[in-house]
């Protein structure tokens, strides 16, 4: 493991040492260690089925049920999963506006608005696109101005266009909150373009292949040709 | 008469015309006081209004609303919990497939037997006959509650109230349907059976006294007035909130 810079581990750190991690006889993680301080972006980089999704789950808290602890920052945690998960029967801004803390249904639609959303704020999710969707799903993560965001393949079956506005909108918003951000991910090129530390995983159990920190700054990370050096450069 | 003309017809309408037809048909042909046809039925519910006809629809609606608001709280209560906790529904699923298969007449008579001829009895006796029911509709749709959605609802720290009001309660609204639909036409029938085996008024107490008289056309003035007021409640609380529960749906 090629190390990174060590960072100066205070309390608000999040702090993720996994030692296994099975479901019934098959164990799905091995050891999976790293430290993520406060407005540090990283990346959870590996093929389809490798780990990433359950490890995100079990840095949420949504899985109790495995060796090794995980110290969350204190702070709000927000996630933006792999599908919008919103609630069908709600609209989009009262789909923000439940969530305590959000600061009601005006600051939900003031929110949406700036993720481009504001004409749709009072549709139901099931008659707007997935692109949409997700857009909304981030705007609902970032209304708990969370400490931590974790994003699961946030960009995966939308198409080029929805991607790369939903690209852009990530990159700027990630920049803005100063969260630190976990994001998984199956393409390398995303990883490089969004954040700014690559964990790989890999195996069978899967574990910490590499951790690297990229050379590219955030205004670097917005420019294809760098993100596409760097790309031929480390794979 | 044209296609557009032909659909726009109100065919459920017609087609009760169109029942009714068959049966004052059939009176005539039997000609018999056992047949009464459509004229006699609405002479006899004209002479049973002066006898009280609304004080026992009343009395037996009355029923009707106290054991349905009863089964169908304590059901989904005892639906949820089963449909969410493994361990429960493994402790009393056996229970309820039991309480399903009770004949209803079982249930009346030993309620009867054990509280007395009282309204309590009554009104116990039906919702016993409906929990079970109710339980058995709303375990399936506890046991298909999103666990997406219950996950999300964790992370962004949602309190228990919400949490019912806009994850769960939303899901479980069409099985929520389904029970109270059923639970309508079954609570109605009991209740006639219980009026009739133990109380001194309401619906079921005058069919069984008409029935010992032979008196054909008010038996069918009282079951078409009763068929009339759940219509009557489908149509305006069961379908517009219905709709209402469906407005998100694509």
């Amino acid at each position: 493991m090629s190390g990174p810079p060590e960072k100066t581990a205070g309390v608000d750190t999040l702090r993720v040492d996994v030692r296994a991690k099975r479901f019934g006889a098959a164990q799905v993680l091995g050891r999976v260690a790293f430290t993520l301080a406060a407005g540090e972006t990283a990346a959870l980089l590996g093929p389809s089925g490798v780990g990433k999704s359950t490890l995100l789950a079990m840095v949420a808290g949504t899985d109790a049920d495995f060796d090794g602890a995980i110290a969350r920052p204190p702070g709000r945690l927000a996630m933006v999963f792999q599908t919008p998960r919103l609630l069908p029967w709600r609209t989009l801004a009262e789909n923000i506006a439940l969530i305590p803390g959000a600061g009601g249904i005006d600051a939900a639609r003031a929110l949406l608005a700036r993720v481009g959303l504001g004409a749709a704020a009072d549709q139901h999710p099931e008659r707007v696109s997935l692109g949409m969707q997700r857009r909304a799903a981030l705007a609902r993560a970032l209304a708990v101005r969370p400490a931590l965001l974790l994003m699961d393949e946030p960009l995966v079956s939308l198409d080029v266009e929805s991607a790369q506005a939903m690209r852009a909108l990530i990159a700027q918003t990630l920049a803005e909150t100063g969260a630190a951000a976990l994001i998984a991910t199956h393409d390398r090129r995303e990883a490089l373009a969004l954040t700014g530390r690559l964990l790989e995983l890999g195996g069978a159990p899967a574990t910490l292949l590499s951790d690297r920190a990229s050379p590219l700054d955030a205004a670097a990370r917005a420019d294809p040709a760098l993100v596409e050096a760097l790309h031929a450069a480390w794979f | 008469m044209t296609r557009a003309r032909l659909r726009g017809a109100p065919w459920p309408l017609l087609s009760l015309a169109g029942l009714v037809g068959v049966w004052a048909l059939a009176a005539a042909w039997a000609a018999s006081p056992v047949l009464p046809g459509p004229l006699d039925v609405l002479a006899a519910a004209r002479r049973e209004v002066a006898a009280g006809y609304f004080f026992h629809l009343g009395a037996t609606l009355a029923r009707v609303a106290a054991a349905f608001a009863l089964s169908m709280s304590i059901g989904a209560a005892i639906g949820v919990a089963l449909g969410m906790s493994r361990a429960a529904d493994r402790a009393f699923g056996g229970w309820l497939t039991l309480f399903l298969n009770l004949p209803a007449l079982v249930t009346i008579i030993l309620c009867y037997v054990w509280f007395g001829l009282t309204e309590t009895a009554a009104i116990t006796a039906v919702a016993l006959n409906k929990i079970p029911n109710v339980a058995a509709t709303l375990r399936e749709g506890a046991r298909a509650l999103s666990r997406d959605l219950a996950e999300m609802a964790a992370v962004y720290r949602l309190p228990w109230r919400a949490r019912l009001v806009h994850v769960a309660a939303p899901q479980l609204a069409p099985y929520l349907a389904v029970a109270a639909r059923n639970g309508l036409a079954l609570v109605w029938k009991i209740v006639l059976v219980v009026e009739l085996l133990g109380r001194p008024n309401g619906v079921g107490f005058q069919l069984s006294l008409h029935f010992q008289l032979f008196d054909v056309a008010a038996i069918l003035a009282y079951a078409l007035g009763f068929v009339l007021v759940v219509q009557i409640v489908e149509w305006t609380v069961l379908q517009p909130w219905e709709r209402r529960a469906a407005r998100w749906r694509r």
